[in-house]
């Protein structure tokens, strides 16, 4: 082992967005304007089950906007899912590209673990 | 050794990358695919192995 880093995910890609909605069985991602109640934003809209307002992800900067009003319009678990989701997708798919072997791994505390073979076949 | 590098992705998104059976500072050029493609870093830690080689790096140029 040689290094470790943490890293906190941002939502910058269409396609794993695409495809973290796929896992999550949601409907697919929809390019627009869309309202939060008394705000805006531009982007990704993804529907997470039992929120009021759509999370709406801004992939030129990175950014997740939403407003679930502390939880009581939308459980932050569902998000949390969501971001987890994206981030294996992503993960995935820049080891793929280049050729590494991916080995996924569920977690007892829920998190999720891949494992990269560098070189490996596709 | 098999160079791997292992991603803890947290329930939260949160992710935490390891590199394994790397020498040396070839370890994070081998995983800047995945740190840049996630998103910010936020924090790093080099571990024992990457000082042990780094240390074995400097003893060898000391004897040149």
């Amino acid at each position: 082992m040689s290094h470790i880093v943490r890293i906190q995910t941002e939502v910058r890609d269409p396609v794993a967005v695409s495809a973290a909605c796929e896992r999550l069985k949601l409907p697919q991602p929809s390019q627009g304007v869309f309202k939060l109640f008394s705000a805006q934003a531009a982007g990704l809209g993804i529907e997470l089950p039992g929120w009021r307002y759509p999370v709406v992800c801004d992939t030129a900067n990175g950014h997740v906007h939403f407003d679930n009003y502390g939880g009581r319009w939308g459980e932050q678990a569902r998000l949390d899912a969501f971001l987890q989701a994206y981030a294996v997708q992503k993960a995935s798919l820049e080891a793929r590209r280049r050729g590494h072997t991916v080995l996924e791994q569920p977690l007892e505390d829920g998190s999720i673990k891949l494992t990269v073979q560098i070189g490996g076949a596709a | 050794m098999s160079k791997t590098i292992e991603i803890i992705v947290a329930p939260d998104g949160g992710t935490r990358v390891e590199t394994k059976g790397f020498t040396g500072a070839d370890c994070r050029q081998a995983s800047q695919f995945v740190e840049s493609a996630l998103g910010q870093r936020t924090g790093e830690e080099l571990t024992g192995a990457f000082y042990q080689q780094t240390e074995s790096e400097q003893v060898r140029q000391q004897n040149y």
